[in-house]
């Protein structure tokens, strides 16, 4: 089993983060997500929001590894969070629904309010591979090795959806949609540059 | 916005999933704090009945297609079996399973 961890501060409310987090997809930064369907929604008792969401994700085999295993590189995700906006944190756990012997990753998120004007996300993700034939290790490495690559991309969509929400909010959206933020977001897509804040960022693995 | 599983199912996602991102923008929104538990509770129920009746009926439509999908699919066991698990499962039980 390998572990990663990493701590990262967005520059921006909790709201507002919470909501480019749960609006992720799709985004140019997220070109592997196929489909991405919510199967379950409800609140609980204290007023917090579940939500299960199905995703389909297309990836890639490393050279390595043995032909004919794997019939087809995409995999099924589900993944369950839980808003809190009276406590103001998000949490999520997203794992792999096939393909587990060949590795089970899970990953959890939280976003957390902190000092009032900025966010904490708390990234965890855990590597288990049960292939066997003296490929575990190997499989498991991979695995950290392309999740610390991808993390950095796919904050990245989440920065730009964020850009556009905090646009947005400064600007009228065009006329014709049916005036929500994602009237917005389809019409600037792809057009302009990336804006990015100060980060600090911290990693650590074990 | 993003695809859904199953193509026919795409327009009502579509159109769920606008109801609920304006809905959900101001399900965020922060209150003031000074805004008492009972008074922030009260306020997420509102909340809740707010968004059931904003988009509780397109919901209904799209989740009836999703679940159809799931099954033409073969997807339902995968899914059943996985969302019926322990989400605290320690690594240590995963190794057993074998």
């Amino acid at each position: 089993m390998r572990l990663f961890t990493q701590s990262y501060v967005y520059n921006d409310p909790w709201s507002i983060v919470s909501l480019a987090f749960l609006l992720r997809y799709p985004n140019p930064f997220a070109s592997h997500v196929v489909s991405c369907d919510v199967i379950s929604r409800t609140t609980s008792p204290s007023g917090t929001l579940l939500t299960t969401r199905l995703i389909l994700k297309k990836g890639s085999l490393p050279k390595w590894f043995p032909a004919g295993i794997v019939s087809r590189a995409e995999t099924w995700v589900i993944e369950e969070s839980e808003v809190d906006p009276i406590n103001r944190t998000v949490r999520c756990r997203t794992r792999n629904l096939d393909n587990v012997r060949i590795m089970r990753v899970e990953e959890y998120v939280s976003l957390q309010e902190m000092d009032g004007s900025k966010t904490l996300q708390r990234t965890e993700a855990r590597f288990l591979s049960r292939f066997g034939w003296g490929l575990t290790k190997q499989i498991e490495s991979h695995g950290v090795t392309k999740f610390r690559a991808n993390i950095e991309k796919s904050r990245q969509g989440v920065q730009l959806i964020l850009d556009l929400l905090r646009e947005s909010a400064f600007r009228p959206l065009p006329l014709g949609g049916t005036g929500t933020i994602l009237d917005y977001m389809s019409f600037r897509r792809n057009s302009g540059p990336i804006a990015s804040g100060s980060r600090t960022d911290n990693t650590n693995q074990s | 916005m993003a695809h859904s599983l199953s193509a026919k199912c795409t327009p009502l996602k579509q159109s769920y999933d606008s109801c609920f991102n304006t809905w959900f923008e101001t399900y965020l929104k922060p209150l003031p704090s000074s805004a008492t538990q009972s008074e922030r509770e009260e306020w997420t129920k509102g909340k809740t009945k707010e968004y059931e009746e904003k988009c509780g009926k397109v919901w209904e439509a799209y989740r009836d297609c999703v679940s159809k999908a799931v099954k033409d699919k073969g997807l339902e066991q995968m899914l059943d079996e996985a969302r019926g698990e322990n989400p605290l499962v320690d690594v240590g039980s995963v190794d057993e399973e074998r």
